[in-house]
Order: structure tokens, then sequence, then C-alpha cells
């Protein structure tokens, strides 16, 4: 197991330093100049190659990246061009809010997925079924900003239950942060659900058609245990790979529930750092994010076996 | 069920009046403030904020006009190259230490280095248009600054908001080795917390000397009337208003037009809107194939009906203008209100006249206001009705800056943020392309005519140099001036002595709470 841990981590290393490239390329290929950004309109030529100069702008795009990435293997990802902040700071002040609002959506909406995809199948075509499907298509067609912002109108505004402005993190109240990232939660919950029970109701279905799940029946076993001890197992595991991904994309950021709810996230840290071309942070959420992306795939795999038996690691 | 209607009312209580140590006011910034390093790296959020904690030697009367803030009174000599300030006296810094000409001395040559990046260095610094050659003080309470030839423009740049106002501060602003640590400012505010896209927090300094009288500009009255202003971070504009009906926010400033839907006429909120000195133009670059030919650019000019447009895009808001001069400025006179004339079978006959040939011209905007997209969507319709081609190019801001800057556009949709001073608003237009490609209007009559302003002291011989400008600037049509918008805000009925002027800077002073 830990060989193939090691082998997994290895295999990570060419796919990070692509990304690396691919990052440190594309943002140079977006028209826009960070200096430009930083000094405002009225800025002359001397005073913009200064900040240039200043920044390593001014230098051969190999030795810029080169730069880089030593600093980064180093676990130096630079500092902030606007706010001068190292970026793994930055980074590591942001992520821990995404990190807990995806971490419980996820979970919550795994948690509806199984519980409502698993009975879809079991009552295909039934008024259940139906039900399930169409809650879940509707889901799924939904934006987050939208349904964030009638969450936010309802609970926010209309009754006045939960805050949804001016964060608190649980360091100084945790009551008050517990209360302000419901709606956030219960957003992407709602968001993530969709699909993941589609995918749940479809591998269930597969399962439940398959001859041992027929001799479970005719052994007399109930449904229930059917269901939880040789349908779930079987069925989970096309759905957890659907997680890891979910999870993998969501955890680098949910830039729209962050603007919508105004949350300090990885989400809006990169779209700010995107729209002010701070190169710097740009570079280093992303290659944050393609680490956590690969890290939480190689948990999901090694999940697998949890699930179903046939699946070693090897 | 009861149980769990009990605890959320217990919960909803406890947020809506949670325990507070003082008078708490909340006002929205759109995106975070970029640092706490006055007029160096900045946007107009960061200069907001920040000339609630520093002070300069002048300051912005409510007109615009220059007035004295820590400086009680000067004088300029004689060949208009020295100015002898003398300071207020009974001054201190937010660290309980008084002002005196040896901290004025250390700001302005702080400013001066080219390393801090200080915006008004290219105004001021070495290849500026008044730049200062040394700073010195006499006695403790008098600083002399001399200047290599006059320009009058120099304490009007000194009172740049976008600079931020030059604010003194105390040399334990920075730290030993010279980098940035906090401002140390004069201001009736303190720097508080700044938690990075979140809120800034800034507390009343108790031992702040305001200067007598009612509120001007930002000088006058400066009396810091809550314990605690929290500029709280809300990208969201819909989630701003909702926070403010909900009372999670009291003061909304700046707001689009468009954002009044939904919230206008509501008896628990007061409405303000107060016209500033910004300007939305049509750029045009004259050295295009196409656009360097006058008759073309006549012909785009008589096409926009800026008053229909103005009317449409600022909601009856803002001030149609043609005139870099804007509106709210006293410089605006009877030269600069005349307004071109909407005359299409003109426009055509110019078009034809010059050969046009229906090719597409492209037209660069982006969505860094709404108003700025709409602008062009608009102006491209007008356009059609004469026959011209336009196109849009959407951008997102960094792009559009880009191309602005180096002029790599045929036309473009352009605000530019307030400027108190006219040979500023008409700077904004007039250069030479070789050395600033951004520049519009490349024209050695209307360079010396603003030379001349800006070395002109009278009121009235500016007036007429403004007049000259104006006329000359409609007739070559480098670029098509628009409007002036206004300033909105919502704050809640329970806010008292909010008021906004002409400049695009939040005042929170004088602001308080029932």
């Amino acid at each position: 197991m830990l060989g193939y841990i090691l082998k997994r981590l290895l295999l990570t290393l060419p796919t990070l330093l692509l990304v690396s490239v691919g990052v440190f390329l594309f943002i140079r290929l977006i028209p826009g100049d960070p200096a430009l950004v930083l000094l405002g309109e009225g800025a002359d030529a001397a005073s913009l190659a200064g900040v240039r100069a200043d920044l390593g702008l001014d230098r051969p795009l190999p030795v810029q990246f080169l730069t880089w990435l030593g600093h980064a293997v180093r676990g130096d990802l630079g500092r902030s061009i606007f706010s001068g902040e190292p970026v793994s700071t930055l980074i590591l002040q942001h992520f821990g809010l995404t990190a807990l609002v995806v971490l419980t959506a996820v979970t919550l909406a795994t948690l509806i997925a199984i519980t409502a995809g698993l009975v879809a199948a079991w009552r295909q075509d039934s008024a259940i079924d139906l039900a399930v499907v169409g809650a879940a298509t509707v889901v799924l067609a939904v934006p987050s900003f939208w349904l964030g912002l009638v969450l936010l109108l309802l609970f926010g505004v209309k009754l006045g239950w939960l805050p949804f402005v001016g964060y608190v993190p649980f360091s100084e109240s945790a009551v008050q942060a517990a209360l302000f990232l419901v709606m956030p939660i219960v957003t992407l919950t709602i968001t993530e659900s969709g699909v993941l029970t589609r995918m749940m109701r479809a591998s269930s279905i597969d399962v439940l058609q398959l001859d041992y799940v027929t001799h479970a029946r005719a052994k007399g076993l109930p449904e229930s245990t059917v269901l939880i001890r040789h349908v779930f197992p079987n069925a989970f595991a096309p759905t957890l790979t659907l997680v890891g991904l979910t999870l993998g994309h969501l955890l680098g950021g949910v830039a729209v529930i962050e603007t919508v709810f105004t949350l300090p996230g990885l989400g809006r840290l990169m779209v700010d750092a995107v729209l002010a071309r701070d190169y710097p942070v740009v570079q280093g959420c992303l290659l944050f994010t393609a680490v956590v992306y690969v890290v939480v795939n190689l948990l999901v795999d090694l999940c697998y076996p949890i699930f179903d038996p046939r699946v070693t690691a090897r | 069920m009861r149980v769990l209607s009990l605890l959320v009312a217990l919960g909803a209580l406890w947020i809506a009046f949670p325990a507070r140590a003082g008078s708490i006011l909340r006002a929205r910034l759109n995106s975070d403030i970029v640092s706490t390093d006055p007029g160096t790296r900045r946007d107009e959020n960061t200069d907001g904020v920040l000339l609630h904690l520093v002070e300069g030697l002048v300051g912005s009367r409510e007109d615009g006009s220059v007035a004295p803030m820590l400086a009680s009174r000067w004088s300029i000599s004689a060949d208009g190259r020295v100015y002898t300030f003398t300071l207020r006296p009974n001054v201190v810094f937010h660290n309980g230490a008084p002002l005196t000409s040896a901290e004025v001395v250390w700001s302005l040559q702080r400013y001066l280095k080219p390393g801090t990046r200080w915006r008004c260095l290219e105004v001021l610094g070495a290849n500026g248009i008044a730049p200062v050659t040394s700073v010195t003080a006499p006695d403790l309470h008098t600083v002399e600054v001399t200047l290599a030839r006059p320009a009058p423009i120099f304490l009007t740049t000194l009172a740049r908001a976008d600079c931020g106002a030059t604010g003194i501060m105390h040399p334990d602003s920075v730290q030993a080795d010279g980098s940035w640590n906090a401002p140390i400012g004069t201001g009736p505010f303190q720097l508080g917390e700044w938690r990075h896209n979140q809120f800034v927090q800034l507390e009343r300094f108790a031992r702040y000397a305001a200067l007598p009288g009612p509120r001007d500009g930002n000088v006058g009255g400066k009396h810091a009337l809550v314990d605690e202003l929290r500029f709280m971070i809300i990208p969201d504009s819909s989630a701003a208003r909702a926070a403010l009906i909900r009372g999670s926010l009291d003061v909304i400033d700046n707001l689009y037009p468009a954002d009044l839907m939904g919230i206008r006429g509501r008896e628990d909120l007061q409405f303000q809107s107060v016209p500033v000195l910004d300007c939305y133009s049509l750029l045009i670059q004259t050295q295009d194939p196409v656009l360097r030919d006058v008759r073309v650019r006549t012909a785009i000019a008589l096409t926009i009906d800026a008053k229909a447009l103005t009317k449409a895009i600022t909601r009856d808001t803002g001030s149609p203008n043609n005139s870099p001069i804007p509106v709210a400025s006293p410089f605006h006179g009877p030269a600069e209100a005349r307004m071109r004339p909407v005359d299409i079978p003109r426009a055509r006959q110019l078009l034809k006249a010059s050969g046009y040939d229906g090719s597409v011209i492209r037209l660069i905007t982006s969505r860094r206001d709404p108003q700025m997209f709409d602008t062009a969507v608009i102006i491209q319709a007008m356009a059609a009705q004469a026959g011209l081609n336009v196109q849009i190019e959407l951008l997102d801001w960094p792009a559009h800056l880009a191309r602005y800057t180096t002029g790599n556009y045929q036309l473009m949709v352009e605000s530019f943020s307030p400027r108190l001073d006219p040979t500023l608003s008409f700077g904004l237009f007039i250069g030479d392309k070789r050395q600033e490609p951004r520049k519009v209007w490349d024209s050695p009559r209307a360079r010396a005519l603003l030379d001349e302003a800006t070395q002109a002291a009278d009121p009235a011989v500016r007036q007429s140099l403004m007049d000259q400008l104006t006329l000359d600037f409609l007739a070559e049509a480098p670029a098509v001036v628009l409007f002036n918008s206004s300033r909105l805000s919502v704050v809640r009925a329970a806010v008292t002595g909010h008021q906004n002027w002409p400049s695009a800077q939040p005042r929170l002073w004088g602001v308080g709470l029932h």
C-alpha cells in the first residue's frame, strides 16, 4: 500500500510540472499588465518600467519561470503584487474556509445522493423515482448564484434568521460562524446533490439487476439488508469517483458562492487575482488547487477497496 | 418544532443585537483596499478609506478649490517657486507625537523618492511639470518647498485624493528597513484592523483636532461621530442591498443607477445624489487610417444624442456634457455648456465626403462598471443611423487598460475618475502621442493652451483658456465627452449627517447613528 501511494505521488510530479508551465504561460497570454493595473490609468512610461523591473517582469519568460519554480519547490510561492503578502499565507488564510464549506456540503450532498439514489433505483419508475429524478434535474438546472440569492433573500432578509454579510471566523465566535455558513453550505449541498443523485441512481439500477442481488433476495434477506450490504457498496464506487472529482474542483474555490455570501475563500482570492493580473497569486492558487485535486483523487482511489473488495491497490 | 423555532428566534435576536462596545457605522466597499500606504499602491477604494486616516498640508473644499489642512497658511515667493507653509499648532499623530516640520519634511521626501512609487511623482518629480527641488524646515512649525519653476498646479496636486492627499505621516509608519508598516496619520480615525477581503476597521481618534466650521470637502469640520467605522467588503451589489435592508449595513456609497432598482422609494432608507467631477467619454484614435479624418470623427459625434444616452444610462441621475470640464466644476461656463446637436443627415454627408466605405470600426469597452458597456451598446446603435459600422469588442478591465495606455484601439468607451482642477480634466485628453500614446488630442495649439492654463493663477485667465480649449475640442473631435455621473448613495434612516461631495471618495466623518 505504501509503495502504491509513493508511486502515485511520484506520478503527480510530472502533472504538477505541466500544470505549473501551463499556468505560468496562460496567465501571461491574457492581455493586461500587472504594473499598469497597479499604477492606474495615468501611469507614465518610466514608472511602469520601474514597477516591471521591481516585479521581475522585464526579464525573459524562461528566466521568470525558472526563478518562480525554484522558489516554489522550496515552498515559497512569492508575494502578491498588490498586497505584498506571501502567496502561501494568502492561500492558507483563504483555503480553510473554502475547505470547510466544500467538505461539509459535499458530505451532505453525498449522503442525500446515496439515500435518494438508492431508494429511487429500488423503486424504479414509481412516483418516488419520478420525484427524485425530477428534483435532481431541477437542481442540476438551477444556477448556484440564483439559488444562493433566493436563500439569502428568504432567510437573510425576509425572515431575518441567518446572517449573510460580515463573516466571523470560528476562532472569534463559533455560533455566529456556524450560522453564517448555513446558507452557503445549503446552497452548495443542493447544487451538488443533483448530479450525485443521478449517478447513484443509475449505478444502483445496474447493480440491482445483477444475479447476486437476485440470489441475496432468494436467500430471503430483507430488502434493507440487500440494499445496504449488497447493492450500496458496489453501486457507490462510480459515485465515489464523482465525489472525488467534485471535491477536487470545488476545493479550488467556489467563487460564485463566496461572492454572493461575501466569504473570504480561495475562489474569491483567485478571481480577484486574475482580474488584477496578480501573477504570483494566480500561479500559487492554481498550483495549490492542482495539488489538492491530485491528493483528493488519490485518497478517493485508496477508499475504493473499502467499498469494493475486488478493487485492490497495486 | 417549538424548540427549533425558539432556538432560531433566539439566534436571530442574538445576531440582530450583538453586544457592542460602542457605536459602529458599517459602510460597503465593493472590493478590498490595495494597501494602507496612501497614494502608492492604491485604487479609489484605497484612497477613500485612507483619507479618513491621513491628512495633507492642504485639502480640497467642497467646490474643488484648495484649502488649508495641516498648514494653517502658506505664502508663495515673488518668483512663484518657493512655497512656505506654516503648520497648525496642537495637531498630534495617532501615536501621540506632535506634528512638527520634521515629519512633514520626512513625509514629502519619502513621497519624492522614486522607490516609493507615489502617484504624483509624475507631476512633482524631476520630470514633472512642477518639479520639487528641495523640502526644508526653517523651524519646528515651518516648511519650505522649492520648485524648479513656477507651477500653480502644485497645491492642487498636493490635495489630490489619488495621491493620498500627500498625507503627512509619522516616520514610525515605516519599519526600520524602510518598508511600509501602517499609516500613523493625523486624521479623525486611526487604523484598527484590516482583515483581507472581509473588512477594514477604523477607530475614532480621540485626540483629533478638527478645523472649525462646517464640513467642507475633506478639510473642514471633520468630527468622528462614531466609535468605529467598518468598511465591509461586499463585492455583490445584490448582497449589499439585502444587507442594507436587513440592517447589517448602514451605508452603501457609490451605487450604480441600476442598483437602485428594488430599493428606491423605501421609507427606511435615505437616498442621495451628488454630481461628481468624473467624465464618461468616447475616445477616438486620431492616428487610425479611418478616424484620422476629422470628418469621420465629427460624423460619429453628430450621431450621438448625449442627452438621451445620459438619461438611459444613468437613469436620469447624470448630467449630459460635451466638454471635458465637468458640469459640477466652477469652470463649466457658457462655452462648456454648449451641446453638439444631433444631425444624422450632416453625419451622412460628412461620411460620404470622407470616402468612408462602411468598413468595421471597432469599439472597445469593458464591464469595469455596467455603464461603460451599456454606453457602448447605445453608441453602436446611434452610429448605425448614419451608416457607421461599429462593432463592440468587450474586454476585461486589465486588458482594456492596456489597450488604452498603448493607444491600441479605434474607438473606446472610457470613464475617468474625478479631477478637481480643470487643467487636469483637459490633461486627460491632451498630450504628445509619441510619449503618451494614451492621449487622444495631440495638437500643438491645445498643448500650448494647456501649458498656459497650468501656469496661470488668475481664475479669469484660466476660464478663458478653458473656453478656447473646449471650442477647439468640439471642432476637432478627438473624443466625444458624453456625461458626468452622480455619486449615488443610500443609507439607513438611522444614519445622520451623511452627505456626499463632488469628489469620488466616501466621507464618513460627521456621520452618526441615532
